[in-house]
């Protein structure tokens, strides 16, 4: 380098004599060529020396401005930077027997907003993803009905859709803190749960199109996984909100997701929401599937167990600081956090900074919709001083995010399933972020 | 002329008879508001539908013994549910655990936990062997439930398990639910002096039990990649990038494969030297060096190193 600018008119004499030897035609791209690279070369040679590490700040010029980016198509699907490698699903690996049958928890401490980007959806898997042809894949209307259907893809998506954002939870989701904290990280306390836009056919729309008998009560959802997984869902939610969903967040649906087609039952517990949906069973009767009775039911302290518990009720918690996002400097600080509810929108959500002795409201941040997960966030100026932050959301039925005594008082620690207790984050005086519980 | 007219007509009279037929069966007064999909056919239906309600409804013709559930347990199952149901690992365990539901630890079995048969039925039929899901016959399917029942103790070892008796297994446990009832908690909600700080008492989480290494200070948020040439970058992306990115004055394109493929036909150590000494010829001409003469030799060779590995 210092070579060259000390030897720039011996080079350029150089490329000359050179060019002298070229044919006449090639002569002039040459010249301009040469030039211009001996010209950007001596440039970033004047910039003269540069502290290790410190190349890219200014006075100097960052690396990636002195040469040309990767042009468009270079990557057809787009992904992101790679200095977002830490922007991923993990798992908790003693938490399942094997990974075909088991969950991964999204980043929430890294999302922005209320829509999860769909490769970081949480994923729950009872048997794997199936790899599922659309073209060779088909939805069975049967039972109850005037007429058993068969329908393509094709003809599912010629049915009028609708498009809606709303969460996915886990009723699992911070599970494993009924008994004490053991989750060392907001991923792994509530990352099962995700907020997507769903688009999909009302599962009226299409229960109507086969005709629903007199004295039905209950629809079967199937999928086409290698569990074959089951619920019961009631009529009434069947033809209030569900959707057969086949899109999300504006493309197909992802296969984690259940391409081609799911169904989705918002507000409610993310089983009921059967991915890779291939068969719809119209009864007058609940099916008693072992996703609804050995699982996904509430054991309580005397041993009898609440089932068909399918409402996410209103929850939220603080998703920074957190273990996973520290607090690095003194003065102003923007906490921020999610709040979500099953039962519609959230109203309110107040936050606590000394172990919920004192709360103040919180300020929600853009949208508020139902059954979607909603920011909510507040300025606190902190000098140090230790924490115990905590949120309490209150949602449009006035059913308030319970202290997790509360919670323990009615339920015992054996439920699994349904802990939407407040939660209780440790702030310590060098900003580092804990997972505890309070007594 | 007149004979492919005449049969054009006729094609298209058959062609409106068929559409006319076609038209009175799916659009017909009992077909659907939007008159998609078809009617699904009774033999398809009974390929998909394979549930099995707590009534019966669902179940197929057949029967199935505990001995013959014995052998078929021990060849298809306990290998992860163990030999006596007590589970191994982290897989489930299906027997045993009464008495335990209101314990610190309750044992969730199918004989302590599970409310209807049928659900075990239905399960196995659809679900196991993991590895294998719907490969059972319906009478290997109801021998194995026989057999996880007798497991349980509520079966006797004789016991032959048939769609008929069915119905009077009854679970240990079936009168152990109850319907939804929440909401089961009203917490107020009070601004100020909610409780008395001095009482209150911090658990903390055990700790290493999750995994954390993602977050220690200093670990990598960088995407890891297949070991590159960082030398040959760096010199190609100083003083080789602005041609070989985008092909002026003839060059190759890093990247592009098709045409690194005939570039390196003459070999590495030809190409290099083309790169030292500069090359003009009707595809293009290539300054000696990229008209960077500070670069040594070696550099230059990364640099190509770099470009062929790219366009790979």
């Amino acid at each position: 380098m210092k070579k060259l600018s000390e030897n720039t008119t011996d080079l350029l004499q150089e490329i000359k004599t050179e060019a002298a030897e070229l044919p006449q035609n090639k002569r002039r791209d040459f010249m301009l060529n040469g030039l211009k690279l001996t010209a950007g070369t001596a440039l970033a040679t004047a910039v003269g020396k540069v502290v290790a590490g410190q190349e890219n700040l200014p006075p100097n010029v960052p690396t990636w401005q002195k040469s040309l980016g990767r042009g468009v198509v270079s990557v057809p699907y787009g992904q992101p930077s790679k200095h977002e490698a830490n922007l991923i699903r993990r798992t908790v690996e003693w938490l399942t027997a094997d990974k075909i049958a088991s969950i991964s928890m999204s980043p929430l401490h890294k999302m922005k907003g209320i829509i999860t980007p769909s490769g970081l959806h949480f994923e729950r898997y009872h048997g794997g993803v199936p790899e599922v042809n659309p073209d060779d894949h088909r939805i069975m209307i049967n039972g109850m009905v005037d007429r058993p259907l068969l329908l393509t893809m094709d003809e599912l998506m010629s049915f009028p859709s609708e498009s809606h954002i709303h969460f996915l939870e886990c009723p699992a989701n911070g599970g494993m803190e009924w008994r004490g904290a053991q989750m060392e990280a907001l991923q792994f306390t509530h990352g099962m749960l995700s907020g997507s836009e769903w688009t999909g056919v009302k599962l009226s729309t299409i229960l109507q199109e086969a005709g629903i008998k007199p004295g039905a009560k209950w629809v079967l959802a199937e999928g086409a996984d290698a569990a074959g997984m089951t619920r019961s869902i009631p009529l009434d939610k069947a033809l209030d909100d569900t959707l057969v969903v086949f899109a999300q967040n504006g493309e197909m649906l992802r296969p984690e997701q259940g391409y081609p087609v799911r169904l989705f039952t918002p507000g409610w517990e993310g089983n009921t929401s059967v991915k890779w949906l291939r068969r719809l069973e119209v009864g007058d009767m609940p099916w008693a599937q072992r996703e609804e009775t050995s699982k996904y039911t509430d054991l309580l302290a005397d041993g009898k167990a609440r089932k068909h518990s399918f409402v996410q009720e209103v929850n939220s918690v603080i998703t920074s600081p957190c273990p996973e996002n520290p607090i690095k400097r003194r003065g102003l600080l923007q906490l921020e956090g999610l709040a979500w509810s099953g039962h519609g929108k959230v109203k309110r959500v107040d936050v606590s900074l000394d172990g919920g002795v004192s709360w103040q409201t919180a300020r929600l941040k853009g949208l508020v919709l139902s059954k979607s997960l909603t920011r909510f966030g507040m300025e606190i100026n902190w000098q140090g001083e230790p924490l115990l932050l905590q949120s309490r959301a209150v949602d449009e039925t006035g059913y308030v995010q319970p202290t997790l005594s509360q919670l323990r008082e009615v339920r015992g620690t054996n439920s699994i399933y349904h802990k939407n207790s407040i939660h209780t984050w440790q702030v310590q005086t060098d900003g580092a972020v804990n997972n505890v519980q309070l007594g | 002329m007149y004979n492919s007219v005449k049969n054009y007509f006729k094609i298209l009279v058959l062609t409106l008879v068929a559409q006319g037929l076609f038209i009175s069966t799916a659009y017909s007064e009992e077909a659907g508001h939007y008159g998609l999909g078809r009617i699904a056919t009774q033999e398809e239906i009974a390929g998909w539908d394979i549930d099995v309600r707590p009534d019966g409804l669902g179940l197929p013709a057949g029967s199935g013994s505990v001995a013959d559930g014995e052998g078929l347990y021990e060849g298809q199952c306990a290998s992860c549910h163990g030999l006596f149901g007590e589970g191994e690992g982290r897989w489930p365990i299906l027997a045993g655990g009464f008495d335990t539901l209101s314990e610190g630890r309750p044992e969730k079995t199918v004989g302590s936990y599970w409310p209807h048969a049928s659900t075990l039925y239905d399960y196995i039929r659809r679900a196991m062997p993991f590895t294998a899901p719907q490969s059972l016959t319906a009478d290997e399917t109801y021998a194995i439930t026989a057999y996880v029942l007798y497991l349980n103790e509520i079966v006797d070892e004789e016991f032959v398990l048939t769609k008929d008796n069915f119905s009077t297994i009854v679970m240990p446990n079936a009168d152990g639910f109850f319907e939804d009832d929440r909401p089961d908690v009203r917490n107020p909600t009070c601004m100020k002096d909610c409780k008395d700080p001095s009482l209150i008492k911090v658990t903390s989480t055990i700790a290493g039990v999750t995994p954390t290494e993602h977050m220690e200070e200093g670990s990598s948020n960088v995407a890891e990649e297949a070991p590159i040439n960082e030398h040959g970058k760096g010199v190609y992306n100083q003083s080789c990038a602005v041609c070989h990115n985008n092909g002026m004055a003839g060059a190759p394109i890093t990247g592009d494969k098709e045409i690194w493929a005939d570039r390196i036909t003459p070999g590495m150590e030809a190409v290099i030297k083309r790169a030292i000494n500069g090359y003009v010829g009707e595809d293009g001409a290539m300054p000696a060096k990229g008209g960077n003469m500070s670069l040594s030799d070696e550099d230059v060779a990364a640099a190509v190193h770099y470009m062929i590995e790219q366009s790979q």
